[in-house]
């Protein structure tokens, strides 16, 4: 899983590998996005962005142009991903979407204010679904015109 | 003109003549006169042959200037009668003129005596026609006055009978006068006959009413008669009843008073038994009242003591519940996270089933893949519609001055983008009232949405909206007439997943009304619902009528 000159387009963490595997085939479908790389918990998340445990040595300059960011994950949750990508320089300006199956109140507010880009509720129905990532990797990618 | 251009030419003419004739003359005189002066004799008599020609000349010359001056005067009269001709002329054109003008008169002359003639014999055919009338009215007259002088002797005849006829009816007359003299006197005497006779019968018809009456009475009396016959009866069977009653009664007296003394005896037993235990509750007292004495004996300090120990259990209480209700909330979280990860990967990963190996279905084989991706929106569904209903049980109420009827617009409004509204939705002027606004929205939501569901397939749906102030409370009503429900099961309307209605026909979950139960009960308000199956149902919900944030 080392990728050292292969460009990041997307960074998926997400511990469901049914829903990763449903994400990057929603993104692929229309050509949105050819270089995903998925995680499956925070940890190796952090890892992979600081190059260190089992990503040391990574090529850092390869940064993703946006990190979709699961919630609820072991080991470490989303939102201590998310707080620690915002709180360091080498990462503060990657956009983060947190993606989750939650719609609870606090979380939004804490991801808010803790520096996401954007929160997005991951739909039930798998087409709407579909369409959310789909539409989210056009945004992201496409559309945003990052720093 | 013409004439003075004559004139002139006549003129032109006779000077010709003249200058000729002085030509020839000095012609004549030089070569004479040479002539002369060579011969002599000869020359004489050639002179005087010539004086004679000179003379001849000149009378010719002569008669020719009479001529001309003759012809200038048949000139002249020429002239003159020219002009008299055009006079003629212009005057014949005149007459020519006039002469039309009269012809064109006697032309309209002539056409106005044929119109006159037309109407003359018109007028002559009119005149024949009356007269050949006036022959026929004379023939009739003629007629008429005959057939009168027939019928004045006819008359005349008549008349001579009349006068016999009088003259025979004056003596009938005079005998008539007799036979009345006669007839007067019968007369009289049968108006006294008369008159006895109206006195008779006065009194007849008096004697007969008299019978009448007397006969009525009679029935009267008779009818009188009979009905006491009847009530006689009556009471004669009622006593026979009211005997064989008092014998019973007497036998169930008796029966009483055997039972009475056997209870009497009883009673004597339980007074007896009653006076032991009035010993025994005696005794039962004294020690009471001991018990009694020893209690007051704890002092306050014991009391204090228990009020502690009580105050730490509702501590340690109050903590658990919290814990519980920690517990439920993290219970809902993972409802809400945990259980919709499986769910889109059994929808997702059925829809990428269905979109890949689709050719390799048959007809079963999809429709066992459609039933699947159906049951899992449901789920989905149900899964949102629990968190909402978990999620109120944490809210925190938030009162503000709701206008009501703007409420109810807003919500229809917002409905109206989701589902399709049929019916005629009517919204009284409604009392504003002090609630959390976005829970009674939901409230106004669900209702709304309930009322347009079950009224749908109705011809005329319609849904009325009110509220009245009642005993301190505002209360708000919803009508449709829609399908209703069953009254027997209302207990059933509020209760989590309850379903009146078959799924089949009527979407829904189960949750919509719990969840208004549970708005409103958290508000301190209650709610109710009347119906009748295929007339329509009214729900019924309260709010109290309360001052600001208390």
């Amino acid at each position: 899983m080392i990728m050292k000159n292969i460009e990041v387009e997307i960074l998926l963490v997400e511990d469901s590998v049914h829903d990763a595997e449903l994400a990057v085939r929603a993104l692929q479908k229309n050509n949105v996005a050819k270089h995903i790389v998925h995680l499956k918990d925070g940890a190796a998340a952090l890892d992979f962005l600081f190059g260190t445990g089992k990503y040391k040595g990574r090529n850092l300059d390869n940064k993703p142009k946006v990190i979709l960011l699961d919630l609820k994950m072991p080991k470490v949750n989303g939102l201590e991903v998310l707080e620690k990508i915002c709180s360091n320089e080498l990462t503060k300006k990657i956009p983060v979407v947190v993606l989750t199956s939650s719609k609870e109140h606090p979380d939004v507010e804490k991801a808010y204010q803790l520096g996401a880009n954007s929160y997005i509720v991951k739909p039930v129905d798998f087409e709407s679904f579909r369409k959310v990532v789909n539409d989210l990797g056009i945004y992201w990618l496409l559309l945003n015109q990052p720093l | 003109m013409l004439p003075v251009t004559f004139l002139n030419l006549a003129i032109t003419i006779m000077d010709e003549n003249k200058s000729n004739t002085d030509f020839f003359l000095d012609v004549d005189n030089k070569p004479h006169q040479q002539v002369a002066a060579g011969l002599d004799n000869s020359g004489l008599k050639r002179t005087e042959e010539l004086s004679i020609a000179n003379k001849e000349l000149a009378f010719q010359n002569e008669e020719k200037g009479k001529r001309a001056a003759e012809l200038i005067i048949a000139n002249k009269e020429l002239v003159f009668q020219n002009e008299e001709k055009e006079k003629r002329a212009s005057e014949l054109i005149v007459a020519n003129k006039e002469l039309a003008f009269q012809n064109e008169e006697k032309g309209k002359r002539a056409s106005e005596l044929i119109i006159a003639d037309i109407e003359l014999a018109f007028q002559n055919e009119e005149k024949e026609k009356r007269a050949s009338e006036l022959i026929i009215a004379n023939k009739e007259l003629a007629f008429q006055n005959r057939e009168k002088e027939k019928r004045a002797s006819e008359l005349i005849i008549a008349n001579k009978e009349l006068v016999f006829q009088n003259e025979e009816k004056e003596k009938r007359a005079s005998e008539l006068i007799i036979a009345n003299k006669e007839l007067v006197f019968q007369n009289e005497e049968k108006e006294k006959r008369a008159s006895e006779l109206i006195i008779a019968n006065e009194e007849l018809v008096f004697q007969n009413e008299e019978k009448e009456k007397r006969a009525a009475e009679l029935i009267i009396a008779n009818k009188e008669l009979v009905f006491q016959n009847e009530e006689k009866e009556k009471r004669a069977s009622e006593l026979i009843v009211a005997n064989k009653e008092l014998v019973f009664q007497n036998e169930e007296k008796e029966k009483r008073a055997a039972e009475l003394i056997i209870a009497n005896k009883e009673l004597k037993y339980q007074n007896k038994e009653k006076e032991k235990r009035a010993k025994e509750l005696i005794t039962a007292n004294r020690e009471l009242k001991k018990a009694e004495d020893n209690i007051r004996k704890l002092n306050e300090e014991d009391i204090r003591k228990l009020n502690e120990e009580l105050e730490q259990k509702v501590l340690e209480r109050t903590a658990q519940l919290e814990s519980a209700n920690n517990e439920l909330e993290s219970f809902s979280y993972s409802v809400s996270h945990d259980l919709r990860a499986p769910l889109r990967a059994v929808s997702g990963f059925a829809i990428l089933l269905e979109e890949g190996y689709n050719d390799r279905f048959d007809d079963e084989g999809k429709r066992l893949l459609s039933v699947v991706q159906e049951n899992a929106k449901k789920m989905g569904v149900l899964i949102d519609d629990l968190l909402a209903f978990s999620r109120l049980g944490r809210k925190e109420i938030n009162k503000s001055v709701i206008d009501m009827t703007e409420l109810i617009e807003n919500a229809i409004r917002e409905l109206s983008i989701s589902m399709h509204i049929k019916a005629k939705i009517i919204v009284d002027d409604l009392d504003a009232v002090m609630a959390d606004a976005t829970l009674i929205n939901q409230v106004w939501m669900n209702l709304l949405s309930n009322a347009i569901k079950y009224s749908f397939n109705k011809k005329n749906p319609i849904i009325k909206i009110r509220s009245e102030k009642k005993d301190g409370e505002f209360i708000y009503s919803i009508t449709d007439n829609g399908v209703g429900f069953d009254m027997q099961y209302a207990h059933k309307l509020f209760g989590v997943f309850q379903r009146l209605h078959d799924a089949e026909e009527f979407e829904g979950t189960g949750v919509g009304l719990a969840l208004v139960h549970r708005i409103i009960t958290k508000h301190g308000g209650r709610i109710w619902a009347s119906a009748r199956i295929g007339k329509g149902a009214t729900f019924y919900f309260s709010l109290p009528v309360l001052q600001k944030n208390n």
